[in-house]
Formats: C-alpha cells, structure tokens, sequence
C-alpha cells in the first residue's frame, strides 16, 4: 500500500542544512497496524505529514497504491488523500462552530455526496460511536474523550483505507485513552491501516509494528 | 451545499457575535450617514432640471456698471423688457415672469386672523406652461383667466382647508379676496422656486399705480425667463437683449446676460437675490465626507473580516484536508459576507427610517426614502458589493496561500502577511477622523468669533419694526416726519422700553441698501471714481442704540439744524475714499447735500462677516425713516413687545404688527453656517465612532491572537501595565502616524473654507495639538479595555488552551 524509498526532507537554516527526514526506507501492507515511535524532534510528525500528503520531502519516492505521489501535481495528491487517508489529531482540531453531526458531515459535503445518502452515513457512524445523543452539541460542550470520537468518526466517515493519527490519545486520561486504543483495535480488525505517532509503549503494542525514528532516521 | 455555506456563516457570526456586531452597526451607521448626505448631494446638484425642456431655459441678470472698478450684478429685470424680447427675437420661444413678494410682509385674513405668509410670489400667465406644476384640483387656464386667483401647494391647502377640496373657497389679503382655482403637488426639495402661494400678475396690476411703478423702465423688480428654440444660438441672444433694454431705457450702462435654469442653484455673483442658492464648495465638501464615511466603514469591515479570517485558520486547514477546494472556501466567505451585508442592509433602511425626519427638519427639506430611488440602490449596492468584494478575495487568496500542514506549527505565516495592509487601513481610517475633528475645532472656533464680534450692543434686547411703504406713502413729507415722531414718543413713553431709534435701512444685521452715482463727492476725489456707500439716514439716537463709538470729532447733537448736511463717516469710509487730514471739517456731498464732515465712527458690523465692511454714511436726515429699533428694559423683553404691538395698534389698527428681535436675524445671518458646523460635527463624530469600533474590534483581535504571548510574559514576571503598553503602543504609533498625515491636509482644506470669510481666525497649532490629544485619548480608551482584560486575566488559562 505505502512504498517509500529513500525519502529525505530537510530545512535550510543559514548556511546549515537540517535533516528532518533522513534515508527512510519504509513499506506499510494494507490492513497493518503500525506505531511510530521516538524522542521529541526525531521526525515522528513529519514522517506522519509526508506519508499523509500533507508535507512534502526533497528526495526520494513515494508509491501509494501503485501511483507515485512524488510525480503528482498537488490537485491529483489532494484528491488521492481526500479518497483513501483520515487523519485525527491530539487537539481533536474540530471546528467549533459546528455541532457534532456537522463536523463529522464536513468531508462527505466536499465529496458532493447527496444530502439523504450523507444523512444515513452520519447516523451509521453516530450509532456505531454511541454519540447519537451528543450530535446536536458543540465541541465545547463535549469532554476530551468524546471530542476525539467525533474526531475520529469524522476521519472514518468517508470510508478511507488509511487513518493517520498524530498522537490520538495525547491530551486524554489514561481510561479515555484505553478506550480509543480498543477502538483503533477494532477498525484494524475490520481492514482498515492504521498508522499512529505515540510516545506510549503501551498504546504502542496495540498495533502489530512498531518504527523506532532517531534523528529524522529509522533504527531497527 | 448552498444551505451548508449559510448554517457556517450564520453560526460563525452567532459564534464571534462582538465582531458581528461591530462589523454591522458599523457598516450600518456609515452606510445610513452617507446616504442622507447623497441624498442632500444630489438634490443639490439636480436643481430645476425637473422641468420639461429645462436646458433651454435662460434667467436674465443684469450687470450694472457703477464706477470703472466695480459692477452691481442682479436678478431681476424691469417688467417690460420681457414684452419686448417676446416681440422682437423670434428665438425665444416662451417668456414668464415672476415677482416674489419677498420684502413685503403679506398677511391671510382668515376670519379676522392675520396670519403671515412668507412664500408668495405673483406669476404672470405664461409661468405654469413653462414651469412644471402638478394640478392636484383646478387647473392653470382657471388661474390665468380671473386675475383674484390663488394656486396654493397640497400642504399649504391643508393647513387653511383640512381635507376637503379647496376650490372655490377664498382667502383675504388686505381688503381683496382671492378665490382657490388651484392646488398642485407640493414643490419639490430641487425647486429654486419655494413659493407656496402664488397669485397671477393681473392681480397687482389692478392698482394704477402699480403699474405705473412697473413701468418703468428703471425698476428692476421681475425674475424673467425666456425659453428658447434649441437651434437658436445663446451666445448672440445677451447683446441683442442689452439693445432692446440700452435703447428702452435710454442709457448704457447696464448690460444683460443669461443664466441657465438648470445652473441657477449655483449662481454666486449676485448683489442681492430672492432665490436661495447652494454653495458648491460645501456640496463638493459634503460629497466627499459622505464617501469618506463609507471607506471608514468599509474599511472596518475589511479588516474585521480578514483579522477574523486568520483566526479561522485552523477551521479552514481541516476543511482543506477534508477535501474544501478553494472554490469551495471562497464561496464560502462570499456567502458571510453577503449574509452580513444584507442584514447590514435592513439595519441601515431601519436607521434611515428613524432618521430621516429629524435630518429634513433639520436641513429644512423633505425627502422621502422611496425603494424605488436609484440613488439608494447605487449607493448601498455599490458599497455592499465593494466590502463584498474585499472581504472575501482577500481572505480567499490569504487562506488559500498556506498549506494546511501549518496549523500544526502555529500561524506564522499569516501573521506578518496582513498585518501590513491592516495597519494601513487603520492609518486611513484615523487621518480621515483627525483631519473631521480639526475641522470641528476650526469650524466652531470661527462661528465663535463671529459671534464676539457682534457684540457691541445686546442683540436680544432689541426688537426692529418697519411702517410697510403702502401706508407710509399716504403721508406727505412732514406727515411722515410727525407721524415717525409721535410713534417715537409713544414707545418711549411706556415703562418697558428704553430706547427708540429710527433709520431708513431695514436692517442694522443684514444691510442691503447701497447705493452709488456721482451724487456723492468730497475734495480730491478721483472723477470716476464713484464708490458704492451704505447710507444710514437716522436720529441722533441711533450711537446709544447701537453702541456706536467715535473714533474721531463728535456724534449729532440733539436740535442742531446745520447737521442736517453734515455727515458722519465710518473708519473705512475715510480710507477708502482718501479724505483728506484733517478728516473732521472736510466738505463732503451726499446725495447732492454739501456739508463737511463732522465725525468718524469705529467701523461696526452691518452686514455678514463673510463680507468686509464697506463704506458707510450716516446722515442725520428724518424724511423716509420708517425702520424702528426698539430696546426693551433689561427683564422686560415680553411686555416692551406687548407694548410696541400696542402702540402699534393705536396708529395702524387694521394692520398686522411684524417685528424681529435682532438675535433672530442675527441667527438667520448665519443659519448656513452653523447648519454646516453641525452637520460637520455630527459625521466627524460617526467617523471617529466608526473608526473606534475597527480599532476596538482590530484591539480585540490582536489580544486574542496573543493570548499565548501575554501568558507565557506574565509567567515570566511582566506586569499589567507592562503588557498593557506592549498591546496599545502598536495602534498609538498608527494613530500617531495618521495625526502627521492629517495635518497637512486639514490645514489646506480649512484654510479653503475659511477664505470665505472677511474676517477670520488664524489657524493655530493648538487646534492640531487639541484634535491629536482627543484622538489619541479616545483611541487608548479604546485600545485598553482589551489590553487591560488581557493583561489581568490568569496566565494559566491562555497557557492551557493548546
């Protein structure tokens, strides 16, 4: 599914060159359940971005389901990751002035899916979530936890084969965190990859690969 | 989708409901203000084009050559010369005429109530074919055909009539009566012509001796319009007019021009006039502040919804990485901005409903909000689209500029970007509002000065009457004396007036009559040289009256016959015509009467300060005086009016008693003025209003936007008033960069408007210093209420919020 051969990104800073990303050489099968992880500033992030389309490296290649990200103009990148990647965020990034229903509605509006057909989507995930009640809320009125649910119901809603996820579990006690690692569990379970950035070993073992990143590089 | 981009923006401006306020009532308030002015605007700039055929039609003025230097120029014509350019240039079409009966007092009868009427004027029958009227009831061939007839406007009809149709019914002017044979739609605010009554001509012509007055080829009482066929050429028509009048009138010395109807409004070169005109420097004024107005509030709105627009970066990051092209994000600022225009749109009708009646009242004009006005849908569509255009290109191209990757480095990049072109904004915003405010500081200043300088004499204590001629001219010269003389003594005679003086002129605030010829002469007077001089024939209470002060010899004594040919001059009387010294005991003709001059007075106001003073005569003569200068007892102003309206009474008893107190003509003397102070005022003051709200939004803003700065500072040990200064000391330096930019451009427009006037202030620097310490006080007020709310407010919460 995800085929990256030698990618380097790095940052000019005067005369100095940074490497974010150095030599990385990785391949992901669909359906995995990979972890990332590493100290601060060792390029966790960054790899995350790159492989989510959403950053771009200097060198190197990139194959997502057999098209060459790094030959695509930015609109046909845009419109792989809109078809097949979801992200979820640590600060949930939901958009507050919509309810709960809204936000996770959001995607499928860009999609141009018909209203009724967006109607039963959202009530199919609102049920499977256990938020039906909450939907007519605001963010600001949900809890951590149930912030990120909507979060991570509003990257599943349009049926993606890969979900990124940048710490999901940063900003959550330790019972809420649980309960969205058994989530990711389950969507993993039901085919769907899953890539998440973690500093807990724990959450860290709930996938079934695990790439340790130094310096912008992969050590194994 | 369209449903989609209404429920984010009206949920986004429920959301920043401060900003959505500001952002409205701004836009609103300016919108609304503006469009009174336009409206005022445009009235002034479309006089008399309503009539049919307008542009063919000429006003003749008359230019009369007094010496070699100077030239009287006025409106009216003498009544026959419009027979004869009928008769004679087959090119004008159509010739009418009127005569406003503007210096008499004309008094309805309405069962034994004298009732004064301002608005009349007489017409002859050729005025309503063309001149556009509206015939409600009657018609102009009933009016024309009895010479008793009287066409009154819709409102004058009901005020004397009520409801009912008023034709038939009469109205009584003197001992005539005057039947209704018309009513027409009232005259519209871009008339020349206010006149709400009118009388046909043949009325006045039943009196011989009105007719023999208007005969004469000498009195120039007729405003005289021609029409003319299109194809004629105006340029040849002046001479061959000043041919018919030189050879009528046997003499040269007075040439006629034309004046189109449609430039009439504008006209400025008259001596005296009946019509009022406009000032086209103070409409180009208003023109412009009324556009400045709408940049203000455009401009907030501007850079209220771009500031807002980066803060919503993070919504439109993970509406872009859900997949928003930027089509899409752009349409969706187009709809939150039409959504706000529009509501802004119903706020500034609402406005304009409730302000509409106190801005005619006011302005003393009577417009009316129609939906079918273009002008207001020129005015609000223009501006709408213009704050839709800018405020939702601008933050499309900002948003669309980043990559959504930044949200999750914080929003550097649009930091720097905007701040530029927003600071900018402000500085215009703000040099707009300074250069209003030094304007109101100047304006008042001058109207102030103008006010100390009157002040010779108590205006409010004294009240002027004025024997109308048509009963002053049944005496014979001694009668007229006798009966000025018993009057004088009667008045004087009652407790509460003090002193009675009479004159010839009609007014001691406003004077008019001037007069010019080789009558007047005095040693060393150049031969042509034949100034224009005011005369004041009057008794020699007339110094006490007034004030008056001598600056050199003495005033008329009391019972001194050989004064009756002497003549008293003011100070620039003796400058200007090179008496020579000794001034006092110098021969001096007046009017073909030798005698010498026996004193000079200190120049004093007669007239407006927007003239200079002029060379003034006074002459201790009593023929003709029938103008009286009552002064009342201190205290006692409503009972000297009871008595002078008594002692009228017992002389004159089927005649209306007109008086003024010289305060009020005083204030009529300068109503214009003061019309634009105020209205100068009341938009600089929406202008610094509006221009706060965008600073107050934009301070908003900036310390919501630094909310995590003014965190970690604190933790780091700054204080409140540390901080305060660090959130203020970026919008002071705009503020004071528009004060720098200010100046200059209103000392340049002041200086203009002051060039109006003959005596007028300096413009000192205190005025600037004074307009910047207002604004800049305003503008930290403004400032800190946010700087301080941030200040206070616990670090640990804006710490937390990431």
């Amino acid at each position: 599914m995800i085929d990256l051969k030698g990618i380097y990104k790095w940052v000019n800073t005067g005369n100095n060159r940074t490497f974010l990303l150095r030599d990385v050489n990785l391949h992901i099968k669909e359906g995995e359940f990979v972890s990332i992880m590493g100290p601060s500033g060792s390029g966790k992030s960054t790899l995350l971005n790159v492989i989510g389309m959403l950053d771009e490296f200097n060198e190197g290649e990139y194959n997502f389901l057999h098209e060459s990200v790094h030959k695509l103009k930015e609109k046909q990148r845009t419109s792989l990751y809109k078809q097949y990647i979801g992200f979820v965020f640590q600060a949930y990034h939901l958009i507050d002035e919509l309810t709960v229903y809204e936000n996770i509605e959001t995607p499928l509006i860009y999609q141009n899916i018909k209203t009724s057909e967006r109607k039963a989507m959202v009530a199919d995930i609102l049920d499977r979530f256990n938020i039906v009640g909450k939907k007519d809320l605001f963010p600001t009125q949900l809890s951590g936890g149930q912030q990120q649910l909507v979060g991570i119901a509003r990257a599943l809603i349009a049926k993606p084969k890969l979900l990124l996820a940048d710490e999901p579990t940063g900003n959550l006690n330790s019972k809420q965190g649980e309960e969205i690692m058994n989530l990711f569990k389950e969507l993993n379970n039901e085919g769907v990859a899953i890539i998440q950035v973690t500093h807990s070993e724990k959450n860290a073992s709930y996938g079934s690969r695990i790439i340790n990143l130094l310096d912008g590089m992969i050590v194994n | 989708m369209l449903k989609h981009y209404l429920k984010i923006a009206w949920q986004s401006l429920l959301h920043q409901r401060l900003n959505s306020m500001i952002n409205i009532s701004g836009l609103s308030i300016g919108m609304a203000a503006s469009l009174l002015i336009f409206m005022w605007v445009s009235n002034e700039l479309n006089f008399d084009k309503f009539h049919k055929d307008s542009e063919n039609i000429y006003r003749l003025k008359n230019y009369i050559a007094i010496d070699k230097k100077s030239t009287w120029i006025w409106e009216n014509s003498p009544y026959l010369l419009a027979d004869e350019v009928q008769k004679k240039l087959p090119e004008v079409l159509t010739v009418a005429r009127m005569r406003p009966m503007a210096w008499e007092n004309v008094h309805f009868n309405i069962k034994g109530e004298f009732i004064q009427e301002s608005n009349c004027a007489y017409i002859d029958s050729a005025w309503f074919s063309m001149f556009r009227y509206d015939f409600i009831y009657g018609s102009a061939n009933d009016f024309n055909r009895h010479p008793l007839s009287m066409v009154l406007t819709a409102s004058k009809a009901k005020k004397y009539f009520g409801h009912e149709n008023p034709l038939g019914k009469t109205i009584r002017i003197d001992t005539l009566d005057y039947e209704i044979r018309g009513v027409v739609k009232d005259i519209p605010p871009y008339s020349s012509f206010q006149y709400d009554v009118l009388i046909p001509l043949a009325a006045r012509r039943n009196n011989p001796a009105n007719i023999k007055n208007d005969e004469s080829w000498g009195n120039f009482n007729y405003l005289t319009f021609v029409k003319l066929n299109p194809a004629a050429s105006v340029k040849d028509l002046p001479a061959k007019i000043t041919t018919i009048l030189s050879e009528n009138k046997k003499s040269d010395n007075i040439k006629t021009g034309l004046i189109a109807l449609t430039d009439m409004h504008f006209e400025n070169d008259l001596q005296t006039y009946v019509i009022e005109h406009g000032n086209k420097n103070v409409v180009f004024i208003f023109g412009i502040l009324g556009l400045l107005l709408l940049v203000i509030a455009s401009i907030n709105y501007v850079n209220l919804a771009t500031a807002r627009a980066s803060l919503r970066a993070k919504e439109v990051s993970i509406k872009k990485i859900s997949g928003a092209g930027r089509g899409q994000l752009f349409m969706q600022f187009v709809v939150e901005s039409i959504m706000v225009s529009v509501i802004s749109l119903l706020v500034t009708i609402l406005i304009l409903k409730f302000a509409l009646p106190s801005f005619n009242q006011f302005i003393g004009k009577n417009f009316t909000l129609s939906i079918n006005d273009r002008l207001l849908w020129m005015i609000v569509g223009g501006t709408l689209l213009a704050s839709i255009f800018l405020t939702s290109i601008y933050p499309a191209i900002l948003l669309s500029s980043f990559k959504p990757v930044a949200i999750f480095r914080g929003f550097n990049a649009l930091k720097v970007k905007d701040g530029a072109l927003r600071k900018g904004l402000v500085v215009v915003q703000f040099t707009i509002a300074t250069v209003l405010i030094i304007g109101t500081i100047v304006i008042y200043r001058q109207l102030k000065f103008i006010n100390a300088q009157n002040t010779a004499y108590d205006k409010s204590q004294i009240l002027s009457f004025n024997i109308p001629y048509k009963l002053f001219s049944k005496y014979k010269d001694d009668g007229r004396t006798q009966l000025v003389n018993s009057i004088k003594q009667e008045l004087l005679s009652r407790s509460m007036i003090s002193e009675v003086s009479v004159m010839n002129q009609s007014s001691v605030i406003d004077m008019k009559g001037f007069s010019s010829g080789g009558s007047n002469d005095w040693d060393g007077r150049d031969k042509d040289f034949m100034p224009a001089i005011g005369f004041f024939y009057t008794d020699t209470d007339f110094k006490k009256m007034l004030n008056l002060e001598m600056a050199d010899g003495r005033w008329y004594e009391p019972g001194n016959k050989a004064d009756e040919h002497n003549s008293i001059l003011n100070e620039t009387a003796v400058k200007e015509f090179n008496i020579r010294k000794p001034v006092i005991g110098q021969r001096f003709v007046s009017q073909d009467d030798t005698g010498v001059i026996i004193g000079v007075v200190k120049d004093f106001y007669y007239k407006s300060l927007h003239e200079k003073i002029s060379p003034v005569v006074i002459k201790n003569v009593n023929d003709y005086n029938s103008t009286f200068l009552v002064k009342t007892s201190p205290g006692k102003i409503v009972e000297a009016q009871k008595a002078a309206k008594d002692v009228w009474n017992k002389f004159f008893a089927s005649e209306p008693f007109a008086y003024k107190f010289l305060d009020e003509e005083f204030e009529k003397l300068y109503r214009a003025d003061h019309k634009t102070a105020s209205l100068v005022w009341i938009f600089s003051g929406i202008a610094i209003f509006l221009s706060c709200l965008g600073l107050f939004g934009l301070a908003a803003f900036t310390a919501e936007r630094r909310t995590r700065e003014i965190g970690v500072r604190k933790v780091l040990g700054a204080s409140v008033s540390g901080i305060v200064s660090l959130l203020s000391k970026e919008f002071i330096l705009l503020v004071i960069v528009s004060l720098i930019i200010a100046s200059p451009v209103a000392w340049w427009a002041l200086n203009k408007w002051l060039q109006d006037f003959s005596y007028r202030i300096d413009i000192s620097i205190i005025f600037f210093i004074a307009a910047g310490i207002i604004t800049l006080l305003v503008a930290l007020a403004t400032v800190s209420v946010h700087a301080i709310k941030a200040a206070i407010s616990n670090p640990i919460k804006s710490l937390r919020t990431e």
